[in-house]
């Protein structure tokens, strides 16, 4: 049978089975890992290669010059550099998270390359320690690092992220530690890194502030070799007496002891997944000792390098990369020898349905029951598979079985087909990313993704982040910044075509970043025909104004009713250019303009002025010293002593002045003219009245303080000057008497003739003082009877009132008067009555 | 009674919405670590009244101040600022900054703004060189719900600013709330504008879709139907009138603020002289909610058979013996005494008012003036009214609701009468004047007056209103219907078409648009969205339509609104949406700039 074969490439250690399929031949040529020092990223990343320094090689028909090469996982070259960075030997060269190649030199400096073999700047340096006693060794974990001096001293930097260094507590120790290895920081429980040093006869603990001795009697005498698993649990140590020993990394319990014939340390020990430990010494086989069993011997003729992954090893050697993984369950129930399990029988069954035999059918009625398990179990095996035809197959099986199977979950398989469509696609060589589905979880798709753009490989980025629902954005965004930056030699017109072509395909992505990049690349013209296209005015105008497109950043500012951006680009504006200029730049323009002025009137009164004057608003300005007029009298310091009215006066003719200018504000320069005028009079009244009680009351409250104080010449003077008509001092002084309640001038007053206002002021005065008997003497020369009747029913007289009001022969003020006496019955019924009396007639 | 408002009623899930804003509001205060002193713009303070009980602030280790010149007293180190993004408060943070300096305290200072952070309040932040020293952050409060069916974007100044400073900022806020809406309720499919505000608003908005689409699919589905925004400036005759119902005249005398009235407990009944107190007024009050919109004089008749009918009662209940169940009854009803005390109170003292000759007086006049039949006569009583030197609130209100439907003043009256207004008023009056000529509604005559077109074809007055059933909106302002809402109505049932020749009479543009949402989406989101509106019609709910009034909206219209919602044959529930509630008062001081 088929299944035979798939087995049969197994190796069974103790109940485990383990395979290691070939992930690809090496296409690199004359690599020689033994020659060299290799950095391979984890999650099938790129793998990096120099010549080591500190070996001694023969050279070929190569350079002296070392050169940094850059391979993906399958060995396709992506890029390389020459090295000809100073400090000293090459220690330590790994891969960050962010991939990044991080290379660490003798006298700690580190630099930093990208994918594609360029510097990133700037070199960081570990610190004056580490260039005075230099570097010996570096461990690395996926996001920092930890050094080691000639002198004993640790040095750390926690996160390449921030790239700040700092050193470890001193060991104390004379002699340098045999190993180290370190623990994560998200795997500790202060949250900082510890690091566990094998030194003289024991093992420390070092983190930051702190040294601590591991007690235990597992660790008796020197440990060579120490080795973290990928989730920090646990501990695989290489003692001095050649044993593996594996524990929990608090040092409690041993769960694997192996004694390995050999004290000398191996090159290499992995962590294989979490159920078995590697070893490798370059001139014995490869290996892999489990918790129990004998162990696992492979052969190999070429020097090997183990890339550890969450579940499994990647074997690395000059020729070939292979995969050593424990074979996932579901794949061991379908392929394993004599597996009669549903899954098995499933996939035999589509292999008898396929060959049309009656067995098939067979196969299925056996495993009825379980069939939903199987076609899981076959979907799952298909996922683990490296072999396309293999997953095919499985998946073949799997959707023949869910045919039989009414309660499946049918979107498992289109799920599967889609993860593997991925998989399949960035493990092909060209790419050679070969990622497992496991790896591929944990790395997460957008991980995924990020990656393959770090590497330019946009197409297959966009096409997978397209299929598997992803927002394409990041992908264009950054194909656009590398297009920008990869072809500046492409005239800008061109350029933008062909970056619009692609822009477009992503709604709602910013137009303004890129544009933000073209003028980084000094592309400021490209930048402004981007930045056009942007439809976020919040993104657009900041960026116009960066590239000195003020004119049109006003203009977009202004479209978008944002007043905010208005007023950004307003100051920037104001800020950059001569007054003149930016007065031109918002004159023609409402919104600006508008703002500017609001804005200016506040806090910049004299700027304005310059503005309305360039303008020619000459009254704007006038009204503005107007305003300030009032200034000098708000301050009480300065109202002490000196006679205020002279700088107001001043400022106020000033004014009358400019409204003069112009025609339509003759209004306005009278009005100007005549606040002038009494601010004069009434500093006059007030020197000689010595009471300053004048000063910026209105005209008629300037004469009625004249009558109140009895100074009716002084309120006759007023009068004439401002022309007050007759009425309006009628008015005026009648009710200024009647706050005096000089009743007698009042009468008085109103015999000295006719008055032209009538008699109702004078009662209503005499009303609202509530002087009956005085209002008595005015009402019945009310020439109204309404009025008069109104003026009765107002201070109570129903009688008078209803006399008058039968009298004018309006039966609805009668009603309303009634109304008005509602509590008097008496007066009441009068109304009545006299209703009755007038609407008699009007009904016959 | 709580003054925060219960909106479980509410036809829009106003609820969340404030709940969001609360949540907002904690975490700020939350992520500000340790004991803090919040100094609050008093106004602001007013509206979070609406949100947050600020004994809920002590709860996270809050002094509470509020803003104002003087430097903050505090022992606490955090100093946050919460305030709207306006200019002039910048001057008075800065001076507490400096004032803390000079002291030699050390404190940190933070700012909130509301909505958001504006470049013209941190640049006056930078030049009093005190912005490196605070941190600064948003509060994005864009709208508050003021009651189950109205909705308040608190801006007091929205309409002078626009009308007088060109300043459109507060119609980017507006936008930007009704974006925020529609991002939670889906995007409003049909848009009616009246006005020049209106129509920048909608302009706005519709930069806003094309900026950030909505295309999530739950968006398909839109709970508001319609939207409608007016202009202000289309009706300003309408906010100058009083208002006669239950609730305008509370506004009109009392002021209602923020959903409560403040004023002596005396009025009140309650014996404690000198003592204010605050009355809550919204539509968990049920009492409230039944009159509220009636005419005065209804109201006075309604709580007078209330009393009466719980006056019998309590008559009967001591005097023949009762069953238990019908004990209950009456117990439950006297549950509603507080209530009816409450509201009794009120509309007595109210009456006082009402009952005023003057008051009738100027009734009188209002109608006079809006009828546009006796020139003179108007004229005459706003000349009395200046030499009696009535206050200048007063006067300018009748005065702009006399140059707004005679579309201004012949030069020669309107000149006389600004003159006669320095001579009894002061010079320093000469600002107020020239913001209100800037906005219209003080001027010089330029063109014959459309009014009594208009408010024939409006049918505006109403002869022989029964305010006690009414049949039309008119009953609100005892014989004239609302410009505005005569505008809402047409909009509401027919939309624009059939009114564009009266709508050619009113300042501004008027526009109507259909959007079509969801155009660039994939193609089941358009299959969805039109199964979706076909649905709602047929399972027959009533469709919602929001009106938004930039630059405000007077109780009095917002009880025509209700009452033309209740109307037989409206197929719309209304929500209204608005810069602030105004009265004729309020709107008229917002103008109001004296020098010196």
């Amino acid at each position: 049978m088929a299944n035979v074969s798939v087995a049969a490439e197994w190796q069974l250690l103790y109940n485990r089975y383990y395979r290691k399929p070939e992930l690809y031949p090496m296409r690199w040529k004359n690599i020689d890992l033994s020659r060299n020092k290799v950095a391979c990223a984890p999650f099938g990343g790129p793998i990096a290669v120099i010549r080591d320094d500190s070996k001694i090689v023969q050279l070929y028909s190569e350079s002296a010059l070392r050169k940094l090469r850059i391979f993906t996982s399958s060995g396709v070259l992506i890029s390389d550099t020459v090295w000809k960075n100073p400090g000293g030997r090459l220690i330590g060269m790994s891969w960050t998270e962010d991939q990044a190649l991080i290379c660490i030199v003798q006298d700690g400096t580190v630099y930093r390359y990208n994918i594609h073999a360029e510097l990133i700047e700037p070199n960081v340096t570990l610190g004056k320690e580490c260039f005075e006693q230099n570097v010996v060794e570096c461990v690395f974990w996926g996001n920092g690092v930890v050094c080691l001096t000639e002198g004993g001293l640790l040095f750390c930097i926690p996160d390449f992220k921030v790239m700040s260094p700092c050193q470890l507590a001193e060991t104390g120790a004379e002699d340098l530690p045999n190993c180290m290895a370190v623990i994560e920081p998200k795997y500790t429980v202060s949250g900082n890194v510890e690091v566990l040093v094998g030194i003289g006869d024991g093992i420390l603990i070092v983190d930051e502030d702190s040294v601590q001795r591991v007690e235990g009697e597992m660790v008796q005498g020197p440990v060579q070799k120490l080795v973290v698993s990928w989730d920090g649990k646990y501990l695989a140590i290489f003692t001095h007496d050649g044993r593996i020993l594996v524990t929990d990394i608090n040092f409690k319990g041993v769960l694997l002891e192996y004694n390995c014939e050999s004290a000398l340390p191996p090159e290499q020990l992995a962590w294989c997944g979490l159920d078995s430990v590697l070893l490798y010494w370059d001139d014995t086989p490869l290996l892999m000792v489990g918790p129990r069993g004998d162990p696992v011997h492979y052969f190999y003729d070429e020097p090997l390098l183990l890339i550890p992954e969450c579940d499994g090893v990647r074997i690395l050697s000059n020729s070939i990369l292979e995969f050593l993984q424990r074979v996932p369950d579901s794949t061991v129930t379908i392929f394993k020898i004599g597996s009669t399990s549903p899954a098995a029988l499933l996939y035999d069954a589509l292999d008898h349905f396929d060959r049309r035999s009656a067995k098939a059918d067979e196969n299925l009625r056996l495993i009825q029951k379980s069939l939903p398990e199987a076609v899981e179990a076959c979907i799952d095996a298909a996922g683990h598979e490296f072999d396309v035809s293999r997953q095919r197959s499985l998946l073949r099986a799997a959707s023949y079985g869910q045919a039989f199977c009414s309660n499946f979950q049918r979107d498992r398989i289109q799920e599967m087909c889609k993860t593997l469509r991925v998989l399949n696609a960035v493990r092909d060589p060209e790419i050679g990313i070969p990622l497992s589905i496991k790896q591929y979880k944990l790395l997460t798709p957008s991980v995924l993704i990020a990656r393959l753009i770090n590497a330019h490989r946009h197409l297959l980025a966009l096409r997978i982040s397209e299929y598997i629902g992803m927002n394409q954005e990041v992908v264009i965004m950054h194909w656009a910044c590398s297009k920008i930056t990869a072809s500046l030699a492409i005239p800008d017109a061109t350029q933008l075509e062909i970056l619009l072509d692609k822009l477009k395909l992503c709604r709602g992505i910013s137009y303004a970043a890129v544009a933000a990049h073209a003028d980084k690349n000094g592309r400021r013209k490209l930048a402004a025909m981007l930045v056009e296209h942007e439809p976020r005015s919040s993104k657009q105008v900041p960026l116009l104004l960066s590239i000195g497109e003020e004119d049109t950043a006003l203009m977009k500012a202004t479209e978008s009713g944002d007043t905010d951006l208005v007023y950004l680009v307003l100051f920037h504006i104001w800020q950059k250019r001569q007054p003149l200029e930016f007065f031109g730049m918002i004159q023609a323009r409402p919104l600006p303009r508008d703002l500017f002025i609001s804005y200016a009137r506040c806090y910049k009164h004299e700027f304005l002025k310059d503005f309305f004057l360039s303008t020619g608003q000459l009254q704007e300005v006038a009204f503005l010293l107007w305003k300030e007029s009032w200034e000098p009298g708000k301050n009480p310091m300065a109202s002490k002593g000196s006679p205020l009215h002279g700088p107001r006066i001043k400022l106020i003719d000033k004014a009358q002045h400019l409204f003069a200018e112009t025609k339509e504000h003759t209004f306005e320069s009278k009005a100007a003219e005549e606040h002038a005028k009494l601010l004069r009079i009434q500093h006059e009244l007030e020197v000689s009245t010595k009471q300053a009680i004048f000063v910026d009351s209105s005209i008629s409250d300037t004469i009625r303080t004249c009558i109140v104080l009895g100074n009716h010449r002084a309120a006759m003077k007023v009068k004439n000057e401002f022309k007050v008509s007759e009425k309006r001092w009628y008015w005026l002084k009648v009710f200024a008497l009647a706050t005096i309640r000089d009743w007698e001038a009042l009468e008085k007053f109103s015999k000295e003739k006719r008055p032209p206002i009538g008699y109702r002021p004078f009662v209503e005065a005499c009303i609202d003082a509530d002087e009956k008997g005085e209002a008595l003497k005015y009402i019945p020369k009310l020439a109204d009877l309404r009025e008069r009747a109104e003026a009765y029913a107002r201070i109570g007289m129903a009688k008078e009132a209803a006399d008058a009001a039968s009298q004018a022969k309006d039966g609805e003020l009668l009603g309303r008067l009634k109304l008005t006496f509602q509590q008097n019955a008496a007066a009441s019924s009068l109304f009545d009555t006299l209703r009755d009396r007038l609407s008699f007639p009007s009904v016959s | 009674m709580a003054q925060i408002p219960n909106l479980d009623n509410s036809p829009l899930n106003l609820k969340s919405l404030r709940e969001q804003s609360l949540r907002d509001l904690v975490k700020i205060l939350k992520d500000i670590r340790g004991k803090k002193c919040l100094v609050v713009e008093p106004k602001l303070g007013g509206t979070l009244s609406l949100i947050i009980q600020t004994s809920l602030l002590k709860e996270y280790g809050i002094e509470l101040r509020h803003l104002s010149a003087e430097s903050v007293q505090t022992d606490c180190s955090k100093v946050v600022y919460l305030v709207p993004s306006q200019r002039d408060l910048m001057k008075s943070i800065s001076s507490h900054v400096h004032d803390d300096i000079s002291k030699g305290l050390q404190r940190e200072y933070f700012i909130y703004f509301v909505p958001r952070r504006e470049v013209q309040c941190e640049r006056i932040l930078e030049e009093e060189k005190v912005h490196h020293l605070i941190t600064i952050g948003e509060y994005p409060l864009y709208l508050v719900p003021l009651d189950e069916d109205i909705l308040s974007f608190e801006l007091d100044l929205a309409y002078n600013q626009c009308q007088v400073d060109g300043d459109t900022g507060s119609l980017w806020h507006i936008a930007k709330a009704i974006h925020k809406l529609e991002s939670t309720f889906g995007v409003i499919p049909n848009v009616r504008t009246k006005g020049k505000a209106s129509g920048i608003v909608s302009d706005i908005l519709d930069r806003m879709h094309t900026e950030e689409p909505m295309n999530s699919p739950d968006m398909a589905l839109s709970e508001i139907n319609t939207l409608i925004l007016i202009d202000r400036e289309v009706d300003m005759v309408t906010p100058m009138c009083s208002q006669l119902t239950y609730e305008g005249l509370l506004d009109e005398f009392l002021r209602i603020n923020n959903g409560s009235v403040e004023l002596d407990s005396t009025i009140m009944g309650v014996q404690q002289e000198g003592k204010k107190m605050k009355v809550p007024l919204n539509s968990s009050d049920k009492l409230f909610k039944e009159i509220r919109d009636l005419n005065f004089e209804v109201v006075v008749q309604v709580l007078k058979q209330k009393a009466t009918s719980m006056k019998e009662d309590y008559t009967e209940i001591t005097t023949a013996s009762q069953t238990v169940s019908e004990l209950k009854d009456f117990v439950k009803k006297l549950n509603s005494l507080p209530e009816m005390t409450r509201h009794i109170n009120l509309a007595q003292h109210l009456s006082t008012f009402t009952s005023k000759p003057s008051f009738l007086a100027k009734l009188d006049m209002e109608h006079t003036i809006i009828e546009a039949s006796s020139y003179d006569i108007c004229f005459e009583y706003i000349e009395e009214m200046i030499h009696k030197q009535e206050p200048l609130v007063n006067l300018l209100r009748l005065l702009i609701l006399f140059s707004v439907t005679n579309s201004g003043l012949p030069k020669k009256q309107f000149d006389y009468l600004r003159q006669a207004l320095f001579t009894l008023y002061g010079f320093e009056h000469m600002a107020t004047l020239n913001n209100l000529e800037k906005a219209g509604l003080f001027k010089k005559q330029e063109s014959k007056s459309n009014w009594l077109t208009v408010k024939r074809a409006l049918q505006l007055v109403v002869e022989d209103t029964d305010t006690a059933n009414p049949d039309d909106i008119a009953y609100v302002f005892s014989g004239y219907a609302p410009l505005s809402i005569r505008l809402v109505h047409n909009a509401v049932r027919s939309g624009w078409r059939p009114m564009e020749e009266i709508l050619k009479l009113l300042p501004g543009p008027h526009t109507e648009t259909k959007r079509a949402g969801f155009t660039s989406s994939p193609s089941f989101g358009i299959l969805q969205g039109a199964s979706n509106g076909l649905d709602k019609i047929a399972d027959g709910r009533r469709s919602l339509v929001l009106v938004v009034f930039i630059g405000g909206i007077t109780f009095a219209e917002i009880a025509a609104l209700r009452f033309l919602s209740a109307q037989e044959g409206m197929a719309s529930d209304l929500i209204i949406g608005t810069t602030k509630i105004v009265n004729g008062h309020s709107l008229v001081e917002t103008f109001f700039e004296t020098f010196g």
